[in-house]
């Protein structure tokens, strides 16, 4: 009796036992399993092909945000159609955190606004930080007759429809740029469209254009080497690799937007849970001030400018806005 | 300028820089072999691991792969008839022909060797006369683009074997492939059928790989139960031994190595056109071009010879004017730009070092893809004696992973399989494809470079008439075009009266 007390008694503290532990356990690895977002590695989709500025940028990032997520960041591209495919993948994309997608504005509200039947909208994304902002440059051979901004508007004045601008195009951001100059300047020029800021310097150093509107990042080099000279950088401030050249408002004293600078920026898909998003949001506002990354992008060029996510939306959605007013110039 | 040459050989003497440039060469081998992945995909994915290396090591490791993987595509398509990369789709019109007569090692030699010799003669190029090249490819503006691109399609004759007219047919289909997409300089949508894969345009190398692999596992399927083999002539097996054969070849050559180098330094032209008119050029200066199309020793060497004579060319306006000419170059200017160089004149003398250790690497890399490529194509040749039961499905696999990868798009499959079936329906009737790729390529050239050069005389046609003949550059190209049309013509009206006789 007393053997069987004790035998029951055994069986039955080994059971509260088991179970005291599996509960734990349980307790445990659920608590482990919200404290421990990341568990595997997220994915980030660029809308644009490998090796190209956006890629790589995207590289840079995902290389030193690894610390900050604890997990690596892999990037995914899904290049074509001038970015639609890959804006369109991230609007669809599930929303449990492991999938976000580094957009560029404002090619992501041009393609809505100039093509029918784009699948997504402005609403399917949560912006998470903007890292970079790349302005449009206006830049001429060292040896032109423009020495300054005025000099060509007021050739142009004289001689309208004639001067030649190369850029990327059609319908990109650099366009975009050009459209609005034109309109508060009163001017009007040809823009002839290249496939892509690189071979519109290109034609700008052989001297079969007058002039060209790239973007920032791809013309320093020639400037700063002398071969092109910049009469204006699109951008409300001064353009941090560019210090001598004059902002567009300095060199005419117009207002003009600018709504032609490339913002690159990280966004997830509409419906991300609130404490993955706040944990993304810290990863890259950490990274942000990453001394070894800010170093990396000073080397290579990268405008660096980080807006949190309030800051993101209200930036994307006044983008939108100004190229809405200007968008009928293109189609 | 010589002491700066030894400067760089300092920094190539180390061991991480040999195993970098080993790496990189069999990687890019690799890469160029399978069909799908090209040059440019390689170069972006490797560029972050450069990050941490010393930038000379990064960008030899990055020339390695570019060198490795333009010669390798030569490898697939000697084998299988389908192109590793479109700088191989001369290559195919003797290098499969070789095979099926049982050369192809006696095919696969004449590649590497003369890839090799390419690549190199185009490395002194770069090393000894880059800055005043530089300076001319800058003076290509759109008329000349326009006329280069017509003057590649006049060889369609040169690539369409026995019959022109059949030549011509899949010359103008590629022509009116290239129309699909954006229009150059409007951005308006033509036959895209509101399907966002077709905006940029028919993808060129997912249609490659429809064009020459769908028809070839078709065709295996077809034959599957017979026994016979393709044969392998075992007497042959030592590369080796072409060598002296490929050395004999001085004109060809030295020709092609030229053409090639010329090509790469205009920005935007490629490989796969240097390699269609440097075939040409060997086809139309032989005296048996009734050979060529049929295995001909000259067309494998020209076509090979040249592609590798342009990644050198293309490497000129990169490092001296931070001008890319190809997708490639573009990548690689990303990857000398992340280790914050500069591309232009002072790259040549504040980081002189750095820059010709990576010239100087190059050479290795050339070198060092012959034995790479020889070991593996001993290997590969055993290839073509698979079972077709099993090579067939296989390479079918490999069609639908390599066009899936390219972009992550489904849509890319399809078109892969609709051009496929484009190339089966070709192959059925004896239609040459090459020339329906020159269409593909150079199609796009044409129309957006003609646009092009009209908005920038502001629509004027009568001026851009006036504006080919006198820019001097673009008359020469116009001569070009006429003598090259005139042979062709006169060739063809000699070759029906023999029938007719």
């Amino acid at each position: 009796m007393i053997r069987n007390n004790v035998r029951g008694f055994n069986v039955f503290s080994r059971m509260l036992v088991m179970a005291a532990v599996t509960s734990l356990s349980i307790a445990l690895t659920a608590g482990q399993s919200l404290a421990k977002y990341p568990e595997k590695p997220i994915s980030m989709i660029v809308a644009y092909s490998p090796g190209g500025g956006t890629d790589t940028a995207a590289r840079v990032v995902a290389k030193y945000v690894q610390p900050y997520l604890g997990k690596r960041l892999i990037i995914q591209n899904k290049p074509g159609a001038g970015g639609q495919i890959g804006f369109t993948s991230l609007a669809q994309a599930k929303t449990d955190g492991y999938r976000i997608g580094f957009i560029n504005s404002p090619s992501i509200v041009m393609v809505k606004m100039l093509r029918d039947n784009v699948p997504y909208e402005m609403s399917d994304f949560e912006p998470i930080a903007n890292i970079q902002l790349d302005p449009v440059v206006l830049v001429v051979k060292a040896d032109s007759p423009y020495k300054t901004l005025a000099d060509l508007v007021e050739d142009a004045k004289k001689n309208p429809g004639k001067i030649n601008v190369g850029g990327d195009g059609p319908q990109s951001n650099n366009q975009l740029q050009l459209i609005v100059a034109e309109d508060k300047l009163g001017v009007d020029l040809n823009f002839v469209p290249y496939n892509g800021s690189g071979p519109a310097i290109t034609s700008l150093l052989g001297g079969q254009v007058d002039a060209a509107v790239p973007s920032a990042t791809s013309a320093t080099t020639h400037i700063n080497n002398g071969r092109l000279r910049a009469l204006g950088v699109f951008s409300p401030e001064s353009y941090k690799y560019l210090p001598g050249v004059p902002t567009i408002k300095e060199a005419t004293g117009v207002d003009i937007p600018s709504v032609g600078a490339a913002s690159r920026g990280i966004a997830a898909p509409k419906g991300i849970s609130a404490e993955h998003k706040a944990f993304l949001t810290k990863a890259f506002a950490d990274v942000m001030k990453d001394k070894g990354f800010v170093e990396q992008a000073d080397k290579m060029g990268l405008p660096l400018k980080y807006m949190n996510p309030a800051e993101y939306s209200a930036y994307l959605e006044q983008a939108a806005a100004e190229a809405k007013k200007y968008i009928h110039l293109m189609k | 300028m010589f002491e700066n040459i030894l400067l760089g050989i300092g920094p190539l003497l180390s061991v991480n820089m040999l195993i970098a440039i080993a790496g990189g060469v069999t990687g890019g081998v690799l890469i160029g072999v399978l069909p799908g992945l090209t040059s440019t995909m390689g170069i972006a994915l490797l560029i972050p691991i450069t990050f941490s290396m010393p930038p000379e090591v990064g960008l030899a490791m990055l020339g390695g792969i570019y060198l490795a993987s333009t010669y390798s595509g030569a490898i697939s398509g000697i084998l299988l008839n389908i192109p590793g990369t479109p700088a191989a789709v001369a290559t195919l019109l003797d290098g499969y022909p070789m095979t099926q007569k049982g050369q192809s090692t006696k095919a696969l030699a004449l590649a590497t060797f003369g890839s090799c010799i390419g690549g190199l003669i185009s490395v002194v190029a770069l090393l000894f006369i880059a800055p005043p090249l530089a300076e001319f490819s800058l003076r290509f503006g759109s008329p000349e683009y326009f006329l280069l691109a017509v003057f590649g399609i006049t060889v369609i004759a040169s690539l369409s074997g026995e019959d022109v007219e059949k030549g011509l047919i899949a010359g103008i289909f590629g022509l009116l492939l290239s129309t699909v997409g954006n229009h150059p300089l409007t951005g308006f949508m033509r036959f895209t059928y509101d399907i966002p894969a077709l905006f940029d345009g028919i993808p060129l190398v997912v249609s490659l790989i429809g064009l020459y692999s769908i028809p070839e596992v078709i065709d295996m399927l077809t034959r599957r139960k017979s026994g016979e083999k393709i044969k392998l002539n075992l007497d042959e097996s030592n590369p080796l031994r072409f060598f002296p054969e490929v050395i004999s070849q001085k004109v060809n050559l030295i020709r092609s190595s030229l053409i090639g180098i010329a090509v790469g330094i205009i920005p935007g032209v490629g490989c796969s056109v240097g390699g269609f008119l440097s075939y040409d050029a060997a086809k139309r200066s032989s005296k048996k071009p009734e050979e060529f199309g049929k295995g001909s020793t000259a067309g494998v060497l020209a076509s090979e010879t040249a592609n590798n004579a342009v990644t050198g060319g293309t490497l000129i306006p990169l490092l001296t004017l931070g001008v890319p000419g190809n997708p490639v170059t573009a990548v690689l200017l990303g990857g000398i730009m992340i280790h914050g160089l500069r591309p232009g004149a002072e790259l040549f003398t504040t980081n002189a070092d750095i820059v010709y250790s990576f010239i100087l690497s190059l050479f290795i890399s050339n070198l060092l893809f012959v034995p790479v490529g020889l070991f593996m194509a001993k290997y590969c040749v055993r290839l073509i004696q698979i079972p077709r039961s099993i090579l067939a499905p296989a390479i079918m696999a490999m069609a639908v992973i390599g066009s899936y990868a390219i972009r992550g798009s489904m849509e890319d499959v399809w078109i892969m399989l609709f051009i496929g079936f484009c190339g089966f329906v070709m192959h059925f009737f004896a239609v040459p494809r090459a020339p329906m790729v020159l269409g593909l390529v150079l199609g796009t050239m044409a129309e957006g470079e003609l646009s092009r050069s009209l908005s920038l005389i502001h629509g004027d046609v009568g001026a851009f008439l006036i504006q080919l003949v006198t820019r001097p550059i673009s008359l020469v190209i116009l001569i070009l075009c006429i003598l090259s049309l005139v042979q062709g013509i006169r060739q063809q009206i000699k070759k029906n009266s023999v029938y007719e006789n």
